[in-house]
């Protein structure tokens, strides 16, 4: 039933595009039949189930404790009743004050909203009450957003304000649910918990308190709603008069048998409504726009709520559920027949209305009927709610003096309402002289005045509203209470305030005149919506400070940021000083020193080096000295791999020195200083991380293992190879991909930017050398005869590098060291024998090593090497896995001299420019 | 599913890889093979995800060599999660490509293909310096895409991001190679299995493997080691962007939780320094982005600001956190590639992504817009999106773990989210229509031509996605909870690769 | 020790490399950094037993440990890819290889204008513009 209640009002969503498709404005009536439709499904739900409230769930998310609960009890009842039929209401009115179109948009967002607001007073399950208050916020702020570019900031500060309550009631749903361990609203308000933490209590209220602010615009987060006046009329009538502004209101109800007694929460409630009260009536009375004025009436009337809210007695609970249900009715017939003013009448501002003359009597009789209603007189709904409203701030409980101020502030409150009532009323239709406005069609003014005359009747017979109102608020007060809404109290005290209020009330009217110019100097000190976008600007300017600390291209300033990181990890290893094992055998040789001297030799002279070419020269310094210690280590492979490496990468940078200044830019000592204290520090930190964490050991069982079963397992000798190709070959072959993706990357760079163009080498053309057809001479016969053998000994390298130093690796690199010998010992660029498919022998490497891998497979497992005697030669995969490997080497190393050594030379500045020099002109 | 199909995932991306390097300049080839590899990758992992719903493991040593010498590749349901959800991602980012013409360079598709592998195998393998050489595999294309432009005309804001990237991402890899070292040097193996606990036994090796996480964290770009993405994401392509976003600081983030859950045993007494830190991440990263003026700047440091949020799951380490840090980690990685996609789609359209150099594109590519708008709105955390899922569990988690500030910074974190999500939205979508708009510097196109079908159903597709998984989260909650249980207590993951 | 000094020595070179402004000198930085690294690793197998691994020796007390020989192989040839692209990323920039943030405005259309985004395809994203963009 509740299900159906809510797939109505769902339903006119989903439709709604159709809807406007085929009879474009019309849709408004349409789409308000599913509302009625969920409103009688809504009463029949709730008298079906007398006693108890209607109940229904399905499983969202069980992980989280999450249903998709809904409950109707009386309170929700009253609630979906106000929203489901003022939301028809507003519906048809729409279907005449919009003009003809489609409006799509508009009625898929009051429809969504409509749902929203149902699903909020429905949810039994307070993570699905979550969403539907941000729904509701959601909708209103595209509601407010497509009424053109003047709603958008307005839209951008309600979403704001709006959303950071949203948050605030995130965090009171996590806190409830953590705590309580439910995320059922029906049984987490009778926790004990509530009574046994005050704290938590406390916490929460404040919480709940501040959602429900922004939402109902309760001081001090008051300042959206009147913002949000920029939205068509219909959207103010439903969401700033009788739904959105309500949910707040709702929350409040809903939450205050849990928190009612909690002290704060009284505080807050009853000084900011009333605060709120006071500020929006005096607003409202100095505006002209009559929607604007509408908008204060609206804050100052929720101020009223949510301070009977906070007194919590049963009484002031009834009040509240009494006067939400006569401002939803006057409020929205009010908004409506403004619009319907505006329609007709062009403006809705008091000052040009003077100048014309409305005979429009249904809609004046309409307006005065609400107006009464919302000043409070007799045989008016308003009149009701007010005398409940007054009996009930009267005892508030406490100390006399705060019964007496509550109760003074309301009059005054009430005398202003009365005050600004008039002010519409009159304001509207006081002009006499002047253009005349007609009355609007029916269509236009039905809706409103049903909802002004629903205020008569129930103001006539109140007691109609006795049994919901009695449910509805024994919910919010968590005890029975029972309700006997009359006209006549009797001579009470309450009676006789509200003499007082017409008494007042009429004066300021009938003075109306003087009052304005008494009020019109009174300027807000500090307006809400400055505060708003002041605090949006003062972030951004803050965010921009935030990213300027990290504001720049040059990697010295991020590379900085993580060595001291890692020196301030090695710092915290040696305060922490977990005691070390002892150091295994006698880890330094005598002879090491020289190398540590030969390094430190070559570092201080890296360091030092002023020109490119010689920082080159003395890197490689350290490149063989390194070589050398691997040697001194027993690592041949890796020694032969260090020392090729090292020759090759000198090749490309001797390459590239060619595009490059020959000296490096001075660096101011302010500059450098930092450098060299951060780079002795990160030294310091690794020798001491080197020095603690190795050498405590004795073998890994994973080595004893390579070293006692390698050779029989891989028939292998050379150890380090077997791990490289058999036992960790997907490491090998990670590493051949990304030695030949390093070759394309190369080829997609200079793809995407040339080069900067080769410097012109200042040769001295009468010297003997000058010609290099000559001075190549040496070179190109040596590498006659040297070329072919390098290629051989690579290929044996390739071979033999299961069983001695060797390997797929080193034997690429000797080649890829032969095709730089070529490189070099051509006359010119152009004559270099180096063209070849580079990227074809890539391609071809990581295939080939790949393909080994999955033949593999045949034995059950990617990689695994297959043995096996040809020709009475042995033979395994792994050798052709190697190949692979060599492809990919040689494959790179050509890519690097194919496209950086023969770059289409440029001589002198004046050659071909690269693009970027083009736009640097 | 047999666990000797984990290393084909990396197998076939290479070959497929080293087959189109090899064949050249075929546009149709490339397309072809790119999509088919990848939605065989993707579908692999769904049907790895229906094999370990039981919450088992898979795993394999390599070469089926004994355990402790073999490289072992497992896979428990948060690698599976992985490998589908980054499967996914790189097919919608390569749909993408397509649409806007990219695969027709020669280049893109390997170099995909490679990255793929790498992810693939990062992700599988449980041996510390197989991970290091497959993060170097996922980097090397990397480096390669970064650079991609048409023919001469990548402008220097892209070599300079490219050698911030490069130079970074070659520091952290040495860093974590020393850290690897040092494990070796103090544990005596680099294979997790027989690394379980120990960095909870002894200091040393939680000293060792700190450096290794350390330089992760430099990977996943956390608060103070964050600024190089924010500045390099956004200097290459918007398609490049949006496949990165979702792989690289992924892989690192995963890697984390794994070698957290297993070396240090989940160990509770350094759980405070995660949380404070990555609490600073969100705070750092969100401002960042509320200051930034370009789309792609904005929505990079966004990625600071959420891997905050993701690893503050597991410095929570309960099951709840886990699992909510789970959660937030798949919900981002689909959110940020929707995000980059539909401004990319509007970066590659109208020719620019400053704030106001293109505006009023909410009536003019209203579907774009829509997406754009779904997706940042999940982003910010609101429902009935994903992002709200997440957000609220994490918050539960955190309050519930006893780390309340945390909680209070996440919740006012997401707030400043949805402002400079509000920022990109009324910079771009709103404001004055047609300014900027295929005139000032989009090549003086036709301002008639929109953003295409094509161009725009990636970034639709996965904004549906977000949607999907906000209103039927339970489905991946559900595999979010197996998959942190799996962190929870290891024992199950070191079991299997022990007995592999 | 011996090896823990010069590794230090190393990082202290190569930290002090990659912290100046020429890309050169970062990339040297590195190459200094990736003798340490491995010089590390080979540590973190032990220095005390260094014959070289070959064969299947009897007696392991004295024979090196060749994991971390296959480790640093691995290394060695990943760190010379990788110095290769940054080589050619140092003469693809402006005329020199300074890695300071460019001031000359060359890409007049702001950080948010990769001409990556916009590929060789004519009317996907393609900005014949570019160049004159940055005039």
């Amino acid at each position: 039933m509740l299900f159906a209640c809510l797939g109505a009002s769902l339903l006119a969503c989903v439709a709604a595009p159709v809807v406007t498709r085929t009879v474009g404005r019309a849709a408004g009536w349409v789409s308000a039949l599913p509302l009625l439709v969920a409103a009688t499904l809504a009463v029949t739900a709730r008298v079906a189930a007398p006693g108890s409230a209607a109940e229904a769930r399905v499983p969202w998310m069980p992980t989280l404790g999450v249903d998709l609960a809904l409950r109707l009890d009386d309170l929700a009842l009253l609630f979906a009743l106000l929203v489901l039929v003022v939301g028809a209401a507003v519906l048809g009115y729409s279907a005449r004050y919009l003009g003809r179109g489609r409006h799509t948009s508009f009625f898929v967002l009051m429809t969504a909203f409509a749902t929203a607001m149902l699903l909020l007073v429905l949810a039994d399950d307070l993570v699905v009450l979550f969403v539907a208050w941000e729904a509701t916020t959601l909708c209103s702020f595209l509601l407010i957003a497509r009424s053109g570019p003047a709603g958008r900031e307005p839209a951008v500060r309600t979403l704001l304000v709006t959303a950071a309550g949203g948050l605030a009631l995130l965090a009171a749903v996590a806190l409830i649910v953590v705590r309580t361990g439910t995320t059922r609203i029906s049984e987490l308000l009778t926790d004990p918990v509530w009574t046994r933490d005050p704290a938590f209590a406390t916490t929460v209220a404040v919480l709940l308190a501040v959602a429900a602010f922004t939402k109902s615009a309760q001081f001090p987060f008051h300042a959206w709603l009147p913002d949000s006046m920029v939205a068509i009329t219909p959207v103010s009538a439903y969401l700033h008069a009788a739904a959105m502004v309500k949910a707040g209101v709702y929350l409040l109800l809903r939450f205050s048998p849990a928190v009612s007694d909690v002290p704060t929460w009284r505080l807050l409630l009853v000084t900011g409504g009333l605060v709120t009260a006071v500020i929006g009536a005096v607003a409202a009375l100095r505006r002209h726009d009559l929607k604007e004025l509408l908008a204060y009436s609206t804050m100052s009337q929720l101020g009223l709520l949510t301070a009977l809210i906070g007194v919590g007695t049963p009484a002031a609970l009834t009040a509240a559920v009494v006067h939400t249900v006569a401002h939803a009715l006057f409020k929205s017939a009010l908004f409506m027949l403004v619009g319907v003013v505006d329609h007709e009448a062009g403006t809705r501002d008091i000052r040009r209305l003077r100048t014309m003359r409305l005979s429009m009597p249904v809609t004046a009789v309409a307006t005065g009927t609400a107006a009464a209603s919302m000043a409070g007189v007799p045989l008016l709904l308003g009149f009701v709610s007010k005398e409940s409203m007054f009996a009930a701030f009267l005892d508030t409980p406490g100390p006399a003096w705060v019964g007496a101020t509550v109760t003074g502030v309301a009059v005054v409150t009430a005398v202003l309402t009365f005050a600004y009532s008039g002010r519409i009323v009159f304001g509207a239709f006081a002009g006499r002289t002047g253009r005349v406005v007609r009355e609007a069609p029916v269509t236009l003014w039905a809706a409103p005045v049903l909802c002004a005359l629903a205020g008569l009747v129930l103001g006539a017979a109140p007691f109609l509203l006795d049994p919901l109102a009695a449910g509805a608020a024994s919910v919010a007060a968590g005890t029975p209470v029972d309700v006997h809404l009359v006209l006549w109290h009797g001579l009470t005290l309450a009676l006789g305030m509200s003499v007082l209020v017409f008494v007042l009330g009429s004066t300021v009217v009938v003075t109306r005149r003087r009052v304005d110019r008494v009020l019109a100097p009174l300027r807000a000190t500090v307006s809400g919506i400055a505060v708003v976008d002041g605090s949006r600007a003062g972030l951004v300017r803050l965010g921009a400070v935030v990213g300027g600390w990290t504001g720049t291209d040059a990697p010295r300033r991020h590379l900085a940021v993580p060595v001291v990181c890692v020196t301030a990890i090695a710092l915290v290893g040696v305060l922490g000083g977990s005691p070390l094992r002892p150091v295994v055998g006698d880890p330094s040789l005598p002879l090491d020193w020289l190398l540590v001297a030969l390094v430190a030799g070559g570092v201080l002279a890296a360091v030092r080096a002023r020109t490119r070419i010689a920082a080159v020269v003395v890197v490689g310094v350290t490149g063989f000295a390194t070589a050398l210690w691997f040697f001194a280590l027993g690592a041949v492979d890796v020694a032969l791999t260090q020392l090729l490496v090292e020759i090759l990468t000198v090749c490309v940078m001797v390459l590239l020195l060619r595009r490059l200044p020959v000296r490096f830019a001075a660096e101011r000592v302010r500059r450098r200083l930092p450098a060299a204290l951060l780079a002795i520090a990160a030294g310091t930190a690794t020798t001491l991380g080197v020095w603690a964490f190795t050498g405590r050991r004795e073998m890994s069982a994973a080595s004893e293992y390579f070293l006692r079963q390698g050779e029989q397992t891989t028939g292998g000798a050379n150890v380090v190879n077997t791990i490289l190709v058999d036992f960790r070959a997907m490491d090998t072959l990670g590493e051949l991909t990304v030695l030949g993706v390093a070759g394309v990357a190369v080829a997609a760079l200079l793809h995407a930017r040339r080069p900067v163009p080769v410097r012109s080498a200042r040769l001295d053309d009468r010297s003997p050398l000058a010609d290099p057809m000559d001075n190549t001479v040496f070179v190109r016969t040596v590498t006659r005869v040297v070329g072919p053998l390098i290629v051989l000994l690579s290929l044996l390298l390739l071979v033999r590098g299961h069983q001695e130093p060797g390997g797929g690796f080193i034997a690429a690199l000797v080649g890829g060291a032969g095709f730089a010998l070529l490189y070099l010992a051509a006359p010119s660029d152009p004559a270099a024998r180096i063209r070849w498919p580079y990227l074809l022998l890539i391609g071809c490497g990581v295939v080939v090593g790949t393909g080994t891998g999955l033949l593999g497979y045949v034995d059950g497992s990617f990689l695994k090497p297959l043995h096996g005697e040809v020709f009475g030669m042995y033979l395994t995969t792994a050798l052709v896995f190697d190949v692979g490997v060599y492809l990919a080497v040689v494959g790179v190393v050509l890519t690097a001299f194919n496209l950086l050594g023969r770059q289409h030379r440029v001589d002198g500045p004046g050659g071909a420019p690269a693009p970027d020099e083009v736009g640097a002109r | 599913m047999t666990a000797s199909v984990l290393p084909l995932l990396v197998a076939v991306a290479l070959l497929a890889a080293g087959f189109l390097v090899a064949c050249g300049d075929r546009p149709r080839l490339h397309a072809t093979v790119l999509l088919t590899v990848l939605t065989a990758v993707t579908a692999t992992g769904v049907g790895l995800v229906v094999t370990l719903a039981d919450g088992g493991v898979l795993a394999h040593g390599v070469g089926r060599w004994p355990f402790g010498v073999a490289i072992p590749f497992a896979a428990d349901m948060f690698t599976a999660l992985m490998l589908t959800v980054t499967g996914l991602l790189s097919l919608t980012v390569a749909a993408f490509a397509l649409a806007q013409g990219r695969v027709g360079t020669r280049y893109f598709a390997p170099l995909v293909l490679v990255l793929t592998a790498g992810v693939n195998g990062a992700l599988s393998t449980a041996d510390l310096f197989n991970l290091f050489v497959f993060v170097e595999v996922m980097l090397l294309p990397s480096y390669g895409l970064f650079v991609l432009a048409a023919p001469g005309r990548a402008p220097l804001r892209q070599i300079a991001g490219a050698r911030l990237y490069v130079t970074v991402n070659l520091l952290t890899s040495t860093v974590f190679l020393a850290g690897v070292g040092f494990v070796y040097g103090t544990a005596g193996t680099v294979n997790l299995a027989e690394l379980a606990g120990a960095a909870r036994r002894d200091e040393t090796v939680a000293l060792a493997t700190a450096v290794c996480l350390f330089a992760l964290g430099i990977k996943a770009a956390v608060v103070p080691v964050h600024g190089w993405l924010a500045r390099a994401y956004p200097a290459t392509s918007p398609v490049v962007t949006a496949l990165f976003s979702g792989l690289h600081t992924k892989v690192a983030i995963y890697a984390i939780y794994r070698i957290y859950a297993v070396v240090f045993d989940g160990d509770t007494r350094y759980l405070w320094v995660g949380v404070v830190v990555f609490s600073l991440t969100m705070v750092v990263g969100v401002l960042g982005a509320v200051g930034e003026n370009t789309t792609r700047s904005i929505l990079a440091f966004h990625m600071v600001s959420q891997i905050g949020y993701i690893l503050l799951g597991v410095a929570l380490f309960t099951e709840v956190g886990l699992t909510a840090g789970i959660f937030y980690l798949l919900h981002h990685m689909i959110v940020k590639a929707s995000l980059f996609l539909s401004t990319g789609a509007v970066e590659v359209r109208y020719g620019t992504g400053t704030l106001g150099g293109v505006s009023g594109l909410a009536r003019r590519e209203p579907v774009v817009a829509a997406a754009f708008l779904v997706a940042a709105l999940s982003l910010a955390g609101l429902p009935p999106f994903s992002g709200f899922v997440a957000k609220f569990s994490l918050v539960t988690a955190a309050l519930d773990a006893g780390r309340s500030t945390a909680a209070v910074v996440m919740i006012l974190v997401s707030l400043v989210t949805l402002l400079s999500m509000l920022k990109i939205w009324s910079g771009v979508f709103w404001g004055p229509v047609g300014e900027g708009s295929g005139g000032e510097g989009s090549g003086g196109e036709p301002a008639g031509r929109r953003i295409g079908v094509a161009l725009a159903a990636p970034a639709v597709v996965l904004a549906t996605v977000t949607l999907g998984l906000g209103l039927g989260a339970e489905l991946l909650l559900t595999l979010a909870r197996i998959a942190a249980a799996g962190l929870h207590d290891p024992s199950g993951y070191v079991e299997a690769v022990t007995g592999s | 020790m011996t090896l823990a000094v010069t590794a230090g020595l190393l990082v202290a070179g190569a930290v002090y490399l990659f912290l100046q402004r020429e890309m050169l000198r970062v990339i040297l930085g590195f190459v200094l950094l990736g003798h340490a690294v491995n010089l590390a690793l080979m540590a973190a197998g032990g220095t005390s037993r260094r014959a070289a691994p070959f064969g299947s020796p009897e007696e392991l007390s004295a024979v090196a440990d060749p994991l971390p020989q296959a480790f640093v192989l691995t290394a060695i040839v990943i760190a010379f890819s990788i110095t290769v692209f940054m080589l050619v990323l140092a003469v693809t920039g402006r005329e020199d290889d300074t890695t300071e943030d460019d001031t000359t405005g060359e890409v007049g259309t702001g950080p948010d204008r990769p001409a990556g985004g916009s590929d060789a395809v004519p009317g996907v994203g393609t900005d014949p513009a570019a160049d004159g963009g940055r005039r």
